[in-house]
């Protein structure tokens, strides 16, 4: 019994950090979205969603990250299954070429996008050159090299996620498949799809929760006009100094992620059938 | 004609020289096993016919039609693995209607075959299981069912009872076996395991370095031996050259290096050759106290190293042609040193 009790007190220190670090400010930040003048109070989210500005930034970011998610995942599944088929000696080399770019800053990264995307950058010199457009195109500071930035900065994590639960589905079991008269594709869609169900909800919460939050892409990227929450969080907070509306949004976000996040489940069961 | 001929298939894996020129005859019907050691290329020709391996050279000719370069799945076969590989998302209903699934029977007409299938594989109650609830012994009857629902041309099978237990293992082979003569069924099956080998099959090929050594009946592999390999393999342990001296019609008579002489009764097609080796089992030489000395087929030898085996003692016996395992009586142990005369009885030895 006294063995049992000391054993736990190994939690403490970890315990004690989370806590203070983050369950403290956590509740702080979301119990003063409901504090109204008369006990609890649902009128500052009500406010939110009201304001067509705030409501069109959280439909954007919305929209963003659900599309990067889809993005990551059309460009994640055919590459994580062929990493995951080479063998073991160069499926180690080719994860670390995926898992490269984290490596760097997302500063960095989103500025080499900013050189090959900007008006005098390598693609449109290079279309200009070729005489396919007269004058540069705009693709930087919008919602398309959000998207760009975006998928960049987390494809890794949907490919890890994918090479991680193929590279456990065994050769047999493709090979049944096509003995059982399965072409390649319907070996694809009966056997490798459903079994990859599992990372491909990591990869799409993790890639989701990462979109939906990211600050440094949006803002280096992105312009004038396409505000999302993390910045939308920011200029309330820093330049405004309403930690109120800060928090809304902050919570709007936590519970955005968490309601999201239960619904890639589901759905991915549903497909597991 | 044959249903199934490999006609001079070499696979290789870059230098590595898998199966060289193998040649291999199935009639329809035939349960035939690929017997020998790991690495011997039984595996691979099984997987050639499968289709997963592609032959450098060579050709597969199944049914009259050339399938050499037709992809898996349009071949047929039904195919059971080592280890089962039984989708694990699906239940053992799904599973065996697999292939039929694949193959757009109307749903009754599956329904209706899965459960005659698992019902003569002794599963039918399992069918709304998922593989992880079943045994190994069971899982093995999933996955021979969902290869035979589709009801194939040919059914290979990749050591298929090697992740059982041995008492399990002999069921499930007598199970094979009156399953594939049931539906008639031209069968392949890998096997390293020479009983297992033996008892299901209508013919046996033992392998060897990507050739086949020989290709007969299990009685013949196992009383006829062809090659040292072979002899080996099925458990003669004594090979003593020998020099054909003269052929007459009731067998061969040789000499020794040490100018004894033997005769030889059985005759396998190496009977004209005139350097030979005659292969003899340990259990098959008898020992005479010394001095019990006949015309022909005695050696004399001296007892080495001596080990208790339950039924008999083996020993190690020098003799002027080498040494020599020789099982002897559980009743009588002779002791090192002893001097004995070692009888070769005609009729069991094989000339390799």
């Amino acid at each position: 019994m006294k063995k049992n009790v000391y054993v736990y007190l190994l939690l403490l220190p970890g315990l004690i950090i989370l806590l203070l670090f983050l369950a403290v400010p956590l509740f702080s930040t979301v119990f003063r979205t409901f504090q109204g003048d008369e006990g609890l109070t649902l009128t500052k989210y009500i406010a939110f969603f009201k304001d067509s500005y705030d409501r069109g930034v959280y439909i954007r970011t919305l929209k963003l990250a659900l599309l990067t998610t889809l993005i990551a995942v059309i460009l994640g599944f055919p590459t994580s299954y062929y990493i995951s088929r080479v063998s073991r000696r160069v499926r180690g080399l080719y994860i670390i070429f995926a898992v490269f770019p984290l490596l760097t800053s997302p500063v960095v990264r989103s500025f080499s996008w900013m050189v090959i995307l900007g008006k005098n950058g390598i693609i449109n010199s290079t279309l200009l050159k070729l005489n396919l457009i007269e004058e540069p195109l705009r693709l930087l500071y919008n919602e398309f090299s959000i998207v760009i930035g975006l998928v960049y900065l987390f494809l890794p994590l949907m490919i890890m996620s994918l090479v991680g639960v193929m590279e456990n589905i065994d050769e047999d079991l493709i090979e049944a498949a096509e003995s059982l008269g399965a072409t390649r594709r319907e070996v694809f869609a009966r056997v490798i799809f459903p079994l990859s169900i599992p990372g491909l909800i990591v990869g799409s919460v993790l890639v989701f929760t990462g979109s939906i939050t990211a600050y440094t892409t949006p803002q280096l990227l992105g312009g004038s006009n396409t505000t999302v929450l993390a910045t939308l969080i920011y200029q309330n907070a820093m330049s405004l100094f309403d930690w109120d509306s800060a928090s809304v949004v902050a919570t709007i976000m936590i519970l955005t992620t968490v309601f999201v996040t239960f619904l890639i489940n589901k759905l991915s069961s549903r497909l597991n059938a | 004609m044959a249903l199934l001929s490999l006609k001079d298939i070499s696979v290789a894996y870059g230098k590595n020289v898998v199966l060289k020129n193998l040649n291999l005859d199935v009639e329809k019907g035939e349960l035939v096993s690929l017997l020998g050691p790991s690495g011997c290329g039984k595996t691979t020709t099984l997987r050639l016919i499968g289709g997963f391996v592609e032959a450098k050279n060579g050709r597969f000719v199944f049914n009259g039609k050339d399938y050499t370069k037709i992809p898996v799945h349009k071949r047929n076969f039904g195919f059971v693995f080592q280890n089962y590989a039984l989708f694990p998302h699906l239940t053992v209903f799904d599973n065996v209607a697999f292939g039929l699934k694949q193959r757009n029977i109307p749903k009754n007409e599956i329904k209706k075959r899965v459960m005659e299938i698992l019902e003569t594989v002794g599963l039918k109650d399992y069918a709304d299981r998922s593989p992880r609830e079943l045994s190994g012994g069971q899982k093995q009857r999933v996955a021979l069912a969902r290869a035979l629902v589709i009801q194939p041309d040919l059914l290979l099978l990749d050591e298929p009872l090697s992740n059982l237990d041995a008492k399990l293992r002999v069921k499930m082979r007598l199970e094979i076996r009156k399953i594939q003569q049931e539906y008639n069924i031209t069968a392949i099956y890998v096997t390293h395991d020479q009983e297992e080998c033996f008892s299901i099959s209508d013919r046996v090929a033992v392998m060897n370095n990507g050739v086949i050594e020989q290709l007969d009946t299990p009685q013949k592999i196992y009383n006829l031996p062809r090659t040292e390999f072979v002899a080996n393999f099925v458990g003669f342990e004594n090979f003593i050259e020998l020099e054909l001296e003269a052929k007459k019609i009731d067998g061969g008579f040789y000499k020794l290096k040490n100018s004894q002489r033997f005769k030889v009764t059985h005759f396998n097609g190496r009977e004209d050759e005139r350097y030979v080796k005659g292969a003899i089992r340990p259990e098959e030489i008898d020992i005479l106290n010394e001095g019990g000395e006949k015309e022909t087929n005695t050696l004399k030898g001296i007892i080495g190293i001596s080990t208790f085996l339950g039924k008999h003692y083996q020993y190690v016996v020098e003799t002027e042609v080498g040494r020599l395992l020789v099982n002897g009586s559980a009743h009588k142990r002779y002791v090192k040193g002893e001097r004995v005369t070692l009888y070769f009885p005609e009729d069991k030895i094989v000339l390799v």
